[in-house]
C-alpha cells in the first residue's frame, strides 16, 4: 500500500503543490532560476546567431574571390588551348577544370566541381558533362535550379554562390558553399559550379555554440546558488523567528531569538523577543494568581471541615434529644441540622471544583455495564422521584454497554441530571435513556416540565448558576452539580450536552467513548431522544387513549 | 468494662465534641492534642482504639500511626480532612485500620468504632489452616510451624475471613462488609492496601503470593 502511494503519480503532483505552497525559498529560487534561463537562452540565440552570420558570410566572400581567380585561370586556359590543332575538347575541359580546382582548394579536402553546358546549345564533342566523383549523379541535388537559371541569366561573368549541402555515404548532408560561374571554350558556353566543403566552419561554429551553452548553464546555476544563498540569508531568520514562536505558543516561555547585527532582522528578533518577555511574564503573573487561588479555595474547603464536623457532631448529639425540647427549639435544631447537610454537600462539590481546577483529578476506570449503571442509579432514586409524583422510567436497549469509565464519576453525572429533572419534573414522568454503538455510550435524562429558556441554555454548567432564582428549590444542591458534571464528562473525553424547549421539558445527554482515549463523533443517542429513532419498541399511547384524555380536559 | 478510646487530635473543640458523642455511647475517652506526645499518652492510657487526625503539630499522624504500629496492632482509625488519595493511602501503608473523612456524623463515627471493637466471629473450630499457616481463633495467633507472626487484629480478621471459605472468591466489597462493616460502597483502597499489609507479613514472596491469591477483575481468595 505503502508503495503504491509513493508511485501514484497523484500523489506526487499534491506532495509538489504543497511543497511549493510552504516553501518561499523554493519559489524565489525557481522563480529567479527560470527568469534567468529564459534571459541568458535569448542572449545566447542572438549570440550564436551574429556569430554564425559573420563566420558565414566571411567564409563565402572569401570563396567567392577564390572562384573568381580560379575562373579566369580556367578561361584562361581554355583560350591558350583553343589555337592548338585537332584538340581533344574532353581532355581540354578535364584539364582546365582540373587546374581551377586546384586553384580554388582551400583545405586538404579537394574542392568538388561540375562543369555543365549552359542549355540551348549545340555542343562540339559527345561531352554532356563534367563532375567531381563526389558530386556523381547528384549535381542537380547540390545546384538548384534557381542558381543555374541565376548563374545563366548573368552576362557579365560574374561569380554566384549558394550554401548547399553535399550529401554523404551515411546519407548525412556535409555543409557547402557552391559557386557558380560561366567560361567559354570554342564559342560554347559552359557553367563552371566549385563546390566547397565547410565542415570546418562549421566545427568552429558548434565549438563557439557548445562553449555559450556550457556559459549559459553556468551563468544560471550560479544564479541559482546565489539566489539560495541570499534566500537563506534572508528566510533563514524568518524561518527560525517562525520555528521559536511556535516553541513559545506551545508553553516554552524561554525561547528567544538570537539577536545578530543592526538590520531589520536584528530588529524582528528584538521585537520579537520583547514581545515573548512580556508574555511570559504575563503568564507566570495570571498562573500564580491561578495557584494562590485554586490553593487558597483547597485550603478554605480543608480548614472549614475540622470546625463543620465540630458543629455537625453537635448537631447530631442535639438532634438526639429532641424529644426534651420545646417545639420552637425542636423545630430550630432540625433546621441547623438539615442546613448543616446543605452546607457539608457545597464544601465538598467546592473542594471537587477546586480539584479539577488544579488538575488533581484521578480517574480509576473500570470496564462498566452503563446499562446496568443507569438502572442502579434509577432504583436509587425511584423513591424520591416518587415523592414528587415523577415516575421514573429506565429504557434501554439491549447493545455494548460496557464501557471504560470512572463509575464513581459517572454515577455522580446521572444522579446529578436525575435530581435537576425531579426538581423541574413538575411532576411529569422522567426518562433515562441508554443507549451504545461500537465506538461510544450514552445516556440521556428527559423531563417533560416547564423547560429552559433558550437564553439560558448555555449558562445551565455555569457555577453556582440558577434556573430561577425565585423558584422554590427543594432538593438543595450546591449549585455546582452541572459545572461539575461537565467536568466529570470532559475527564472522560466526553460530552454533556442540554436540549430544551420551553413547556416540553428538557433533556441532558452524556455521550463517552467506550474506550478509554477514543475520540467521539458521534452519540447513539438522539438529543432529545424520540422512540422512533432509537426504534425501540415502547407502548406507544394508542389514538384511543389520546382521545379520552382529551376528552377528560 | 468500657472500652478507652484515644482521642489524639488537635482540635480542641472537636475532640471535646468527639468525647462528648463517645461518653454518650458509653466509651472511656482519653485526649492528646500533640503528635509529640502522642506515644507517650498510647503508652500512659492503654486504649482499645485510636482516633488519630492526620495533621497534627508535632509529629504528623501518619508518623504516630506507624510507630504505634511498631509495637501494637490496637486498631487505628484515621481522621483526614483530605480524601486524596496520597493522604489516604499513606495512612493506611502507615498501618491505620480504616478512616474517616471529616466532615463525619455521630452515626459514621460510632459505626467504624464499632467494627473495630465488636469481638471476632467464632468459627466452629479453634484452629483454621490456610496452606502452611495456622490460625488460632481463641488466641488470635498465626503459627507457620513453630513461629509465630505477628498480625493486627483486622488483619487476622482478614484472613480469618478468606480462610474459613476456601472455595470462596472474596470481591473487595464482600470484604468491605465483612471485615470493616461497611453496609455500603465504600474505598476500595482499604482493602488493596490492608491486603499488601498482609501478604507482606505471611507471605514467603509478597510478589508472588501463595496464600492471599487476586483474582483478576474480581477480588481474593485464600491460596490452596
Amino acid at each position: 500500500m505503502h508503495v503504491l502511494r509513493w508511485l501514484d503519480p497523484r500523489g506526487w503532483w499534491r506532495r509538489i503543490a504543497r511543497l511549493w505552497r510552504s516553501s518561499l525559498a523554493l519559489r524565489t529560487i525557481t522563480m529567479t532560476v527560470v527568469l534567468s534561463a529564459v534571459a541568458v537562452v535569448g542572449v545566447g540565440i542572438a549570440i550564436d546567431l551574429s556569430i554564425r552570420q559573420s563566420l558565414l558570410d566571411d567564409r563565402r566572400d572569401q570563396l567567392v574571390t577564390l572562384s573568381q581567380s580560379a575562373t579566369v585561370s580556367a578561361q584562361r586556359f581554355f583560350d591558350a588551348s583553343a589555337g592548338q590543332p585537332n584538340p581533344d575538347v574532353d581532355a581540354i575541359l578535364y584539364e582546365g577544370v582540373r587546374a581551377a580546382a586546384t586553384a580554388a582548394a582551400t583545405t586538404s579536402d579537394a574542392t568538388s566541381y561540375a562543369l555543365l553546358p549552359a542549355p540551348g546549345q549545340t555542343l562540339p564533342g559527345e561531352f554532356a558533362e563534367l563532375a567531381a566523383p563526389v558530386l556523381d549523379g547528384v549535381v542537380d541535388e547540390v545546384v538548384s535550379p534557381a542558381m543555374r537559371a541565376a548563374v545563366d541569366a548573368d552576362t557579365e561573368g560574374r561569380v554566384h554562390s549558394q550554401s548547399t549541402g553535399i550529401p554523404r555515404a551515411d546519407g548525412v548532408l556535409s555543409p557547402a558553399i557552391v559557386t557558380g560561374s560561366t567560361v567559354e571554350i570554342q564559342g560554347v558556353r559552359y557553367e563552371l559550379y566549385l563546390v566547397y566543403d565547410i565542415t570546418d566552419t562549421q566545427q568552429t561554429l558548434s565549438t563557439i555554440q557548445f562553449a555559450l551553452a556550457g556559459a549559459g548553464l553556468a551563468i544560471i546555476l550560479l544564479i541559482g546558488a546565489v539566489t539560495l544563498l541570499v534566500v537563506r540569508l534572508v528566510v533563514g531568520p524568518v524561518h527560525v523567528a517562525a520555528q521559536t514562536s511556535r516553541r513559545l505558543a506551545a508553553g516554552e516561555l524561554d525561547v528567544r531569538l538570537p539577536v545578530k547585527g543592526d538590520d531589520v532582522l536584528a530588529t524582528l528578533a528584538r521585537s520579537f523577543n520583547g514581545m515573548a518577555e512580556s508574555l511570559r511574564g504575563q503568564i507566570t503573573r495570571l498562573a500564580e494568581l491561578s495557584t494562590v487561588q485554586q490553593r487558597f479555595v483547597s485550603d478554605v474547603s480543608h480548614e472549614l471541615r475540622t470546625p463543620l464536623t465540630t458543629i455537625r457532631l453537635a448537631g447530631d448529639v442535639l438532634r438526639d434529644r429532641t424529644d426534651r425540647f420545646d417545639p420552637e427549639t425542636a423545630r430550630t435544631v432540625e433546621l441547623l441540622h438539615t442546613q448543616i447537610q446543605r452546607f457539608e454537600e457545597l464544601l465538598s462539590d467546592l473542594l471537587e471544583m477546586s480539584r479539577f481546577d488544579a488538575g488533581a483529578v484521578e480517574m480509576e476506570v473500570d470496564r462498566v455495564n452503563l446499562a446496568r449503571l443507569a438502572e442502579d442509579t434509577v432504583a436509587g432514586m425511584t423513591a424520591l422521584a416518587e415523592s414528587r409524583g415523577s415516575e421514573l422510567v429506565l429504557i434501554a436497549e439491549g447493545g455494548h454497554f460496557e464501557a471504560e469509565i470512572d463509575a464513581r464519576r459517572i454515577r455522580r453525572i446521572v444522579m446529578n441530571l436525575i435530581g435537576n429533572a425531579i426538581d423541574h419534573g413538575e411532576g411529569r414522568p422522567i426518562e433515562v435513556w441508554v443507549d451504545s454503538d461500537a465506538h461510544a455510550a450514552a445516556i440521556a435524562v428527559r423531563d417533560y416540565g416547564v423547560g429552559i429558556a433558550v437564553e439560558d441554555l448555555e449558562r445551565v454548567f455555569d457555577r453556582f448558576w440558577r434556573a430561577d432564582p425565585s423558584r422554590q428549590r427543594t432538593t438543595g444542591g450546591s449549585g455546582l452539580g452541572l459545572a461539575i458534571s461537565l467536568e466529570d464528562a470532559a475527564l472522560h473525553g466526553g460530552w454533556l450536552e442540554a436540549w430544551s424547549a420551553p413547556g416540553e421539558g428538557s433533556c441532558f445527554r452524556l455521550t463517552v467513548p467506550r474506550r478509554r482515549g477514543d475520540v467521539l463523533r458521534g452519540s447513539p443517542l438522539a438529543l432529545p431522544p424520540d422512540a422512533e429513532s432509537e426504534s425501540i419498541a415502547r407502548t406507544a399511547p394508542t389514538p384511543t387513549q389520546d382521545a379520552e384524555r382529551e376528552g377528560a380536559r | 468494662m468500657n472500652a478507652r478510646i484515644l482521642v489524639i487530635d488537635d482540635d480542641p473543640a472537636l475532640a471535646e465534641m468527639m468525647g462528648i458523642v463517645l461518653r454518650a455511647e458509653e466509651y472511656d475517652v482519653a485526649f492528646c492534642a500533640d503528635g509529640a506526645r502522642a506515644l507517650d499518652a498510647f503508652h500512659a492510657e492503654r486504649p482499645d482504639l485510636v482516633l488519630l487526625d492526620v495533621m497534627l503539630p508535632g509529629l504528623d499522624g501518619v508518623e504516630v500511626c506507624s510507630r504505634i504500629r511498631e509495637e501494637s496492632g490496637v486498631p487505628i482509625i484515621m481522621l483526614t480532612a483530605k480524601t486524596d488519595t496520597i493522604d489516604v493511602v499513606a495512612g493506611l501503608e502507615a498501618g491505620a485500620d480504616d478512616y474517616v473523612a471529616k466532615p463525619f456524623n455521630t452515626k459514621e463515627l460510632i459505626a467504624r468504632i464499632r467494627t473495630r471493637l465488636r469481638p471476632v466471629t467464632r468459627p466452629s473450630s479453634d484452629i483454621v489452616r490456610i496452606g502452611d499457616l495456622e490460625l488460632d481463633v481463641v488466641g488470635h495467633e498465626v503459627r507457620r510451624g513453630d513461629t509465630r507472626i505477628g498480625l493486627t487484629p483486622l488483619e487476622f480478621e482478614l484472613l480469618l475471613a478468606l480462610a474459613l471459605k476456601p472455595e470462596q472468591v472474596f470481591t473487595r466489597e464482600m470484604l468491605l462488609d465483612q471485615v470493616w462493616g461497611y453496609q455500603y460502597k465504600a474505598d476500595t483502597r482499604l482493602v488493596n492496601v490492608h491486603v499488601q499489609r498482609l501478604r507482606a507479613k505471611i507471605e514467603e514472596d509478597p510478589d508472588n503470593p501463595k496464600l492471599v491469591m487476586t483474582v483478576r477483575g474480581v477480588g481474593y481468595r485464600a491460596g490452596s
